[in-house]
């Protein structure tokens, strides 16, 4: 539990604080004229960024665990009913 | 099942808690930014109709299918519709917004550069909805 709060700690330093703070930062500058192309097409670009990044870990971990924990592995170990050969019903 | 740490779970959903605060606040600033009228802008009202393109200035100038504005200037439009419902698009800026029956939408735009862009209706408006353009043309500025 401490290391999950250290987790969460250090991820709040590292990005929930400085974002947040980066948002009302802005606030107070004047608001100027802004170019909605930029602005709207860098928003996207992080959408997307994150979105990718995202689904690469996990499809990755998904292949790795179907490719890991296949039968056919070399370290594969069978689970008990495997190894027993009794697969639900009376042997 | 016996001891197995929990730990990269636990680092897996606090990424992603991070990278949602994160993406949630980007797109919260972006949409308070995009939202902000700034307080000298003209403004321009924008009737919809099938199948063109009405416009009014502040000082009562009247143009169709054609909007004259200067570049460097900020415009706020104030996006109403006579028939059905429309949407008023400058694709080249993106402005895009609802002409709605009964309602003022408004949205804002500030072009930087002098040119011809085109003005398109973006919401299927009846028989003629393809045809239903216009042409933004912004000057140099006056001053």
């Amino acid at each position: 539990m401490r290391n999950l709060l250290g987790l969460f700690l250090v991820l709040a330093i590292l990005v929930v604080i400085p974002s947040v703070d980066h948002v009302f930062a802005q606030a107070d500058e004047p608001a100027k004229y802004i170019d909605r192309r930029v602005l709207i097409w860098n928003l996207f670009f992080k959408l997307m960024t994150v979105a990718f990044t995202v689904g690469a870990v996990v499809s990755g971990t998904l292949i790795w665990i179907v490719w890991r924990f296949r039968e056919t592995h070399p370290q594969a170990k069978p689970t008990e009913y495997e190894k027993s050969d009794t697969w639900g019903g009376p042997a | 099942m016996g001891h197995h740490s929990n730990w990269p779970e636990w680092l897996y959903v606090g990424v992603i808690i991070a990278l949602m605060v994160w993406v949630g606040a980007e797109a919260w600033n972006v949409e308070r930014l995009v939202e902000h009228v700034p307080a000298d802008a003209e403004v321009i009202i924008v009737t919809a109709q099938q199948w063109f393109w009405s416009f009014e200035h502040e000082d009562g100038t009247k143009e169709i299918g054609t909007l004259h504005v200067e570049a460097g200037k900020a415009y706020k439009f104030e996006i109403i519709s006579k028939d059905v419902n429309h949407s008023f698009n400058i694709h080249d800026y993106v402005v895009l917004m609802d002409a709605v029956p009964g309602r003022v939408n408004t949205v804002w735009f500030a072009p930087d550069k002098a040119g011809e862009h085109d003005i398109q209706c973006r919401e299927y408006c009846g028989l003629l909805h393809y045809n239903m353009r216009g042409k933004l043309i912004v000057e140099e500025p006056s001053r």
